[in-house]
């Protein structure tokens, strides 16, 4: 059971390419981390897996778990169990958080089955707390007028509620403070399991000394370049990533 | 009128004018009436699509329906014609014409006690009805109305209403009409004089063929407050033509418009809005807004907001924004494993909520 990428190439929507043939297999169970320059292609790879429509797929493969990704609608992505945390969280002005989380946990429901309005609070509730969200929020449309922090736990929360198998996480570490970022690595730590994988997308070696990734791949220009352990991000954190420069010359 | 006894001489004097007014003015009503002509396409508050013949049927359906005089009081008869015969209207003078002369139901209400729980006041259609309804909310009171109207199918609704809110009164009031089967239709003529108080007002349309809508919101005095508002989710061959009409007669008063559709399948509507700030009013704060969020590409909209200030010192603004669903938002509910359908009624519904909390609020 994994998340396996074959020589994926992408472009956005009759532009440039920008993933040149990506290869990475992330197996359930384990922690996978990304880094990169900026414009290296990391948000990009996250929204082609989940369907984004501003891009295409020119090559290559994806399977979740054996099922072909790119036959299914970005729907039923999620529902067979890939999340995205967005480097951006979009703003749905009119849609309550609580209405949002509601239908994205129906829609996972057989036919015909109501989800429990009680439980669901609950636990909606529960989820909050441990995220040091306001219960306010749950009566806020999604996103709107949050602020860069808060929009990032409001994407976990919903990572929590959806106990996705694969969660990708998109520079959720940027613009928490010292004290959420703890708390949304304490998350991340408390859902680790072996039938839970995370492909973690960051710049900071902070975030990574709590998560603590099994493996790092380094993305440049549109490719896997490096895949090493943990003393990968030590040597980025020291160096950058000029390595990658002096290896192209 | 009862007239009082005890009272003061400017105090009759002051009566005496009144009454002077209202007569004179009941006179060039008779007048203006008596020139009107129905809607036609050459006029400017009829364009669009083909209103004038939407106008027209509703007139032939009235006039086949006959009088169905019932239901209002003999003493709140002449208080409803009365307010009738004054009405502002927006290109529909010789309609209301046919609505005085066929007025055979209504409601008046004053209201001089805070009410807890809505007022409501109801209209059934078989066949075609011509209603007319008149509230008036008393200083410094608070109150909440729910007029509804309901039509069968290939029936019509042809209604008016009058608003007087008094100084210091809060007074907000819920409109929806619908229709059953194919081919209901509806239009609603209101007037709402703030004379110093708080009004909000929300419109809503369902499931009719076709709906006119002619709203004129008059403030007379500093620190009235109107706002408007109507959410619509139009399907269908629907078509929604609304045209609306701010008028600040007085200075320091406050008028805001919001008025929102979600248009699928063929649907149409127009919006026509307009503010007017008379000479003298200075201070006044207007603003009006028409949003429309197109889910099909056979929906169409004409929205024409329109300002004419005749004062200084007046923030005033008016716009319109028409679009298809913003792709990003619909991503991030998809990105959620909420299905297509289910993705789309959020949103739409989300787009109409923001009127309906304003109104609220
Ligand atoms: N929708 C788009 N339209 C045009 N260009 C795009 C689009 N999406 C991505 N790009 C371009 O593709 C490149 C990769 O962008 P991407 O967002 O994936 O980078 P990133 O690695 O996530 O960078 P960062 O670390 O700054 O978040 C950039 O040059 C970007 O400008
Ligand atoms: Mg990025």
């Amino acid at each position: 059971m994994s998340l396996v990428i074959k020589n994926l190439h992408a472009r956005v929507k009759d532009g440039a390419p920008i993933l040149n043939g990506i290869n990475l297999e992330i197996p359930r169970g384990e922690v996978h981390a990304i880094m990169g320059p900026n414009g290296s292609g990391k948000s990009t790879l996250s929204k082609v897996l989940c369907g984004h429509p501003d891009y295409e797929v020119t090559a290559g493969s994806a399977e979740l778990d054996g099922q072909d990704l790119f036959a299914m609608s970005v729907d039923e992505r999620s529902r067979a169990g890939l999340f995205l945390a967005f480097q951006y969280p979009v703003e749905v002005p009119g849609v309550t958080n609580a209405n949002f989380m509601r239908a994205a946990l129906q829609a996972r429901l057989p036919k015909g089955e109501e989800l429990d309005a009680v439980s669901f609070y609950k636990e909606l509730r529960s989820k909050m707390k441990q995220l040091g969200m306001d219960p306010k929020f749950t009566a806020r449309a999604v996103n709107e007028g949050f602020s860069g922090g808060e929009k990032k736990r409001n994407d976990i929360l919903q990572m929590m509620m959806l106990n996705p198998s694969y969660a990708i996480l998109d520079e959720t570490d940027s613009g928490l403070d010292v004290d959420a970022l703890r708390i949304v690595s304490d998350g991340v730590n408390a859902m680790r399991a072996p039938f839970r994988s995370f492909l973690v997308i960051t710049h900071y070696k902070r975030l990574l000394d709590y998560i603590h990734p099994d493996v790092v791949h380094v993305l440049y220009q549109g490719q896997i370049v490096r895949t090493a352990g943990f003393e990968l991000v030590d040597h980025i954190e020291q160096h950058g990533f000029d390595f990658l420069k002096t290896s192209e010359e | 009128m009862d007239s009082p006894q005890n009272i003061s001489m400017e105090e009759a004097f002051a009566l005496a004018e009144a009454e002077a007014k209202l007569s004179a003015a009941l006179l060039e009503s008779k007048e203006r009436f008596s020139k009107a002509t129905m809607p036609d396409r050459l006029n400017e508050d009829w364009r669009f699509g083909r209103p004038h013949v939407y106008a027209r049927e509703l007139a032939a359906r009235i006039t086949a329906a006959g009088q169905p005089r019932q239901a209002a009081p003999l003493e709140q008869d002449d208080d409803l014609r009365q307010t009738e015969m004054l009405m502002p209207t927006i290109g529909s003078d010789a309609l209301l014409a046919l609505h005085l002369e066929h007025f055979g139901t209504g409601e008046a209400h004053y209201i001089e006690e805070n009410t807890t729980t809505p007022l409501h006041v109801s209209y059934t259609a078989a066949t075609a009805l011509t209603p007319s309804t008149f509230i008036m909310v008393a200083p410094g009171i608070r109150a909440e109305v729910e007029i509804t109207y309901t039509c069968a199918d290939s029936s019509c609704i042809f209604a008016t209403c009058n608003i007087q809110v008094a100084e210091g009164a809060e007074l907000r009031v819920r409109v929806h009409a619908e229709g059953h089967g194919t081919d209901a239709r509806c239009m609603l003529i209101t007037n709402i004089q703030n004379m110093g108080g708080k009004v909000a007002h929300l419109t809503s349309y369902k499931s009719l063929r076709w709906a006119r809508e002619e709203t004129v919101a008059e403030t007379y005095t500093p620190d009235s407050e109107t706002r408007l508002f109507s959410a619509n989710h139009l399907i269908g061959e629907a078509v929604l033509d609304q045209h609306t009409k701010q008028i600040h007669h007085s200075g320091g008063a406050t008028s805001d418009l919001l008025y929102k559709n979600v248009l699928a399948d063929n649907a149409t509507a127009t919006f026509a809005g307009n503010i007017y700030v008379a000479p003298g009013a200075h201070h006044t704060d207007a603003y009006q807004s028409n949003r429309n969020l197109m889910l099909s590409e056979d929906a169409t909209v004409n929205s024409l907001p329109g300002l004419e200030i005749l004062a200084d010192k007046v923030r005033c603004s008016h716009g319109s924004a028409s679009g298809p669903m913003d792709e990003e938002q619909l991503f991030y509910l998809l990105s959620r494993g909420i299905p297509h359908y289910e993705a789309h009624q959020l949103i739409a519904s989300g787009f109409l909520d923001e009127a309906i909390e304003k109104f609220n609020n």
